[in-house]
């Protein structure tokens, strides 16, 4: 009984965020006062969610973790059911308790630093929202809750860089960030389809118990979609370019999320899924490659960054890409300390970021000497070695490419086809003005009357062709047209018979007949 | 079986039009008739969900049914009732309308009592549509739906092309609907000789029981593929709804946008009556689902208008949907039927939103938006959750669906689901950018004045349908229970099905 208060520590911060937004919702003036309330809340929840966990923990090392905890069935249709379960195994709750620890700090980092500032109530709304995702995604006795997790704190983190919605680039990093992790989202739909149709279920249990007897190929599938939503949420690469961009949020959210915690998500799945990942030396290999030339990449890049926030993420890709080298090697054990302490020690160095400057009593160290010779290697690092431009050429640009073909496609062939208005050509835009003017959209121009389009034109056709009738045979001389054209048909068709009757072209009637049949 | 089961709740939901349209038009003001418009909406709502809860889920098979003679020569029925599969869609209809209601309340000023008659008519009508079970009364409310359509589309429309978008919508309706009544006809011809001595039949369950030969079911399935395709829409007869969108008035198409009726059709009448038919072109379907997800998709990511992404995004919906349906499995079809379900309540909460920014700003382009957000924080904030929701993040009703509709699709075409998987990154990227510029950034100067955030009717309507968006991601099964009886059934008689 005692184990199903575990979920508490998912929903008591939900329950705080959804009691900020019935507060935005109902008394929606905001005046300073409030801030106290709105602290008070956010602290309370995840001290409650701390405090459960801690419990937990103590029983768990007085009578050794329970380990899974089954409540009951979310929905489902077929074979696919997704139960309700909690993993409250060693790694679980001591990374929960971890994380909660953490939030707390952040929360409490977060009531003088957010001071004043006008989405102050949205942002612990968030904040709140991301504790709850996070636990979930530690927690989580099956895959499909992992993903309920993932994807609130991909939301909520798209919502936090986004949070100065007034300024452009935030709000373009912040539609990268999401944009990007959905590949990742892609990746574990597929991971968790795989791992229904392989190893029967998506409960870590469950997975666990079927490893041994999947074959390669299903564990590689099972893997491989799970490890593309790893590396996304991770950073690594070839999905690091949208991490750096993600420093645009308040510096208290990138403590939580970049520094600390949802970096480390993909790890985290990684650790759940070793025992299937112990049948896959190949994706093994790849996990640890990846891992490493993600921690060089992190640490060279690193050197070279011009403000403290970027060098420190890529400090923090570069420990992940080791964690992911660790869990490559096999040494999952190391790789969970190894994210323990990172988490903590990253979390203390973002929220200390802010004063960074006024401890040092300088400006930001220069790049390092050796760098300054290498003005190429210097420039590449600056840009990150262009993989963000990379990922925008490859998969960005065709596919915008390919949306402008379409709507020309439509425009040109479809539209006019179907013969109704181009609705772009209601002009809208200088752009779109321009676009006409030189051709590229139809003019605009149509009457209700007017037929187009192919239906339209075959029944003009056929009403021309009806008119002609009507006007050559009916109406000239009352029907004396008709009379002459039946005539003249009548004629034909005496002369047809007349050449029947005769034994050469019947023979040949009767062998056309036989071809056609036959 | 339901004690109330032999009320005539769906009679009432029809008959309520006659009655309500009498009060509206000897009504003295517009005060006066809108308020008729709600109470009826509000009456309907309540029946529709005594309804719901009366009824019985673990029975696949129709409920709630009435059988009265109409046309008896022919002999056509007046033949009402529902399943597991429809019965959803009354409550939701009539939240819909509701919604529709409210949100046109003081805006229309023009000819309310016109107005608000065809509304109420075509709220009649998609009950009708919904609950029909007799092929030629599901014909005669299929057409009649066209009546208001028109005349709402091209007396209330906002843009200058509204009567042509009409006149073409309404053409390219009735011709459609030709297939479709050579199909009911040809389906009932046939019958009488398959069943000796029974005469014609026009009855579905009737048509159900008795399949009929490979190559007429064949004949059928192209006949009704063909009459459907322009209203689900399929592409490339989807041209009329980016059209209409910019033209008609955006409450209403909120519900002919959100009301998937064309996918209704083929849920209900298509398949089922060529199951034969359906299980050798279910590939057929596949593509043509697929055509439709990417080129939506693709098409939203080039809008720059809320209303055509809307448009085009519905129809990469529709296609989501098409596939789930084609794979005929139960977590692709639960899913699908969820999905639609879940698009009319998110596709027509977005259109009410677009709706009250176009009466603010007079324009839904994002050159002429753009910094609404400051303005307009609680409109910005429901835009999103609906957004999201379409994404199919989790906690809205978008997950579930979106979830089983995958797991169907993938089981059953692998490579087509991995299309369907590349869609939702798509889903995010049109959602987003699009969202982005027109509601973040800097405000722009013109707007400033003009701008105030919703109203508390308006936000009524939004947050009611935001709420069953969150309620039912939450706790799907109060869906999937209804569903799953009948689904399992529709499902068995497809693939168990010999002439």
């Amino acid at each position: 009984m005692v184990d199903h208060s575990a979920w508490l520590a998912i929903f008591l911060p939900w329950g705080a965020a959804l009691t900020l937004a019935g507060e935005r919702l109902f008394h929606p003036v905001w005046h300073e006062a409030k801030e106290k309330t709105v602290g008070k809340i956010s602290f309370a929840a995840t001290l409650g969610a701390l405090l459960v966990l801690l419990l937990l923990d103590v029983k768990a090392v007085l009578f050794g973790p329970s380990g899974a905890l089954h409540s009951g069935e979310w929905f489902g249709a077929g074979t696919y059911t997704v139960p309700l379960g909690l993993m409250l195994d060693g790694l679980g709750l001591s990374l929960a308790t971890l994380m909660a620890w953490i939030s707390l700090l952040t929360i409490r980092f977060s009531i003088p630093y957010m001071h004043r500032e006008s989405g102050f109530l949205r942002f612990f709304m968030i904040l709140n929202l991301f504790i709850g995702a996070m636990q979930l995604i530690v927690l989580a006795g099956n895959a499909l809750l992992v993903f309920v997790g993932w994807e609130l704190a991909g939301v909520s983190s798209f919502l936090l860089i986004g949070y100065a919605f007034e300024r452009n680039t935030a709000t373009k990093n912040a539609n990268r960030a999401l944009i990007t992790n959905r590949f990742g989202d892609a990746g574990f739909l597929f991971g968790i389809f795989a791992a229904f149709t392989w190893c029967g279920g998506v409960d870590w249990r469950q997975i666990a118990r079927a490893a041994p007897q999947v074959e390669t190929m299903g564990a590689t599938l099972v893997g491989l979609g799970f490890l593309c939503a790893a590396l996304a949420k991770s950073g690594q690469i070839p999905f690091s370019s949208w991490i750096a961009r993600a420093m645009d949020g308040p510096t208290p959210s990138s403590a939580i999320f970049y520094g600390s915690l949802m970096v480390h998500a993909g790890v985290i799945l990684t650790l759940r899924l070793e025992p299937m990942l112990q049948q896959t030396p190949s994706l093994l290999t790849a996990i640890a490659a990846i891992g490493f030339v993600t921690a060089l990449y992190g640490w060279i890049t690193a050197q070279g960054q011009s403000d403290v926030k970027s060098s420190l993420i890529f400090a923090t890709i570069s420990q992940i890409g080791l964690m992911f080298l660790w869990c490559g090697l096999g040494w999952f054990t190391l790789a969970a300390w190894h994210l323990g302490l990172h988490a903590s020690f990253r979390a203390w160095q973002f929220l200390h970021a802010p004063s960074l400057m006024d401890d040092l009593d300088r400006p930001a160290p220069p790049a390092p000497r050796w760098l300054t010779r290498w003005q190429r290697l210097h420039t590449a690092l600056l840009q990150r070695f262009w993989l963000e431009h990379l990922g925008d050429a490859m998969i960005v640009a065709p596919t915008m490419k390919l949306a402008a073909d379409m709507r020309l496609l439509e425009h040109r062939a479809i539209t006019p086809l179907a013969g109704l208005p181009a609705h772009a050509n209601a002009i809208s835009t200088l752009a779109q003005w321009q676009e006409q003017q030189t051709g590229a959209i139809p003019a605009s121009g149509y009457a209700v009357d007017r037929s187009t389009g192919v239906a339209g034109k075959m029944i003009q056709g056929l009403a021309s062709i009806l008119y002609s009738f009507e006007e050559n045979m009916i109406l000239k001389g009352g029907g004396a047209g008709l009379m002459e054209v039946l005539q003249l048909v009548g004629k034909r068709l005496i002369l047809i018979d007349h050449l029947l009757s005769q034994p050469r072209y019947l023979i040949l009637m009767i062998a056309l007949t036989f071809v056609i049949i036959l | 079986m339901n004690p109330m089961d032999k009320l005539p709740l769906i009679s009432l939901l029809l008959v309520m039009f006659p009655l309500s349209a009498l009060f509206i038009w000897r009504a003295r003001n517009s005060c006066q008739i809108r308020r008729i418009a709600l109470i009826t909406v509000i009456l309907e709502l309540l029946v529709s969900l005594i309804i719901l809860l009366g009824f019985d889920a673990r029975v696949p098979g129709f409920q709630w049914v009435e059988t009265h003679a109409w046309i008896p020569s022919i002999p056509i029925f007046y033949r009402v009732g529902v399943d597991g599969l429809s019965v959803w869609f009354l409550p939701l209809n009539a939240l819909l309308f509701l919604g529709t209601i409210l949100s046109s309340w003081n805006r229309v000023t023009t000819m309310p009592r016109l107005y608000y008659t065809l509304l109420l008519l075509l709220k009649t009508v998609t009950y009708g549509i919904f609950s029909a079970l007799d092929t030629i009364l599901f014909f005669f409310f299929w057409e009649l739906a066209l009546i208001p359509v028109y005349f709402l589309v091209s007396l209330w429309g906002v843009g200058p092309h509204r009567r042509y978008a009409a006149v073409q919508y309404t053409l390219l309706m009735i011709a459609s609907g030709i297939p479709m009544l050579m199909a009911f006809v040809l389906l009932a011809v046939d019958h009488a000789h398959l069943v000796h001595g029974q005469g014609l039949t026009f009855s579905l369950p009737d048509l159900l029981a008795t399949p009929a030969s490979k190559p007429f079911q064949t004949l059928l399935f192209f006949l009704l593929l063909a009459s459907l395709a322009p209203k689900l829409p399929m592409v490339p007869l989807h041209v009329w709804l980016p059209t209409m969108a910019r033209e008609g008035p955006v409450v209403v198409l909120a519900i002919m946008t959100g009301l998937k009726l064309g996918a209704y059709a083929i849920l209900r009448f298509l398949i089922p009556l060529a199951p034969l038919a359906m299980r050798e072109y279910h590939w057929l379907l596949t593509g043509l689902g697929t055509a439709g997800l990417l080129y939506g998709a693709f098409l939203a990511l080039s809008q720059t208008n809320l209303l055509t992404l809307l448009a085009y995004a519905s129809i990469s919906h529709v296609g989501l949907v098409l596939l789930g349906l084609a794979a005929m499995n139960l977590s692709g079809l639960q899913g699908a039927i969820f999905q639609l379900i879940n698009f009319s309540l998110i596709t027509s909460g977005l259109f009410f939103l677009t709706g009250f920014i176009q009466h603010r700003t007079q324009s839904t382009e994002a050159v002429n938006l753009g910094g609404l957000a400051r303005r307009m924080p609680m409109l910005t904030a429901l835009y999103l959750l609906l957004g999201l929701a379409s994404m199919g993040i989790p906690g809205t009703s978008g997950f579930p669906a979106e979830f089983l509709l995958l797991m169907g699709i993938l089981d059953a075409h692998t490579g087509v689901g991995l299309a369907a998987l590349a869609t939702m990154i798509l889903g995010a990227g049109y959602f987003l950018n699009l969202f982005r510029k027109c509601f973040f950034g800097p405000a722009l100067s013109e707007t400033d004045g003009i701008l105030e955030d919703l109203t508390k009717r308006e936000l009524g309507v939004v947050l009611t349908l935001a709420s069953v968006v969150i309620l039912l991601g939450i706790f799907p099964h109060l869906l999937l229970d209804q569903l799953s009886a009948t689904a399992a059934s529709w499902l068995q008689h497809i693939q168990t099905n010999q002439p």
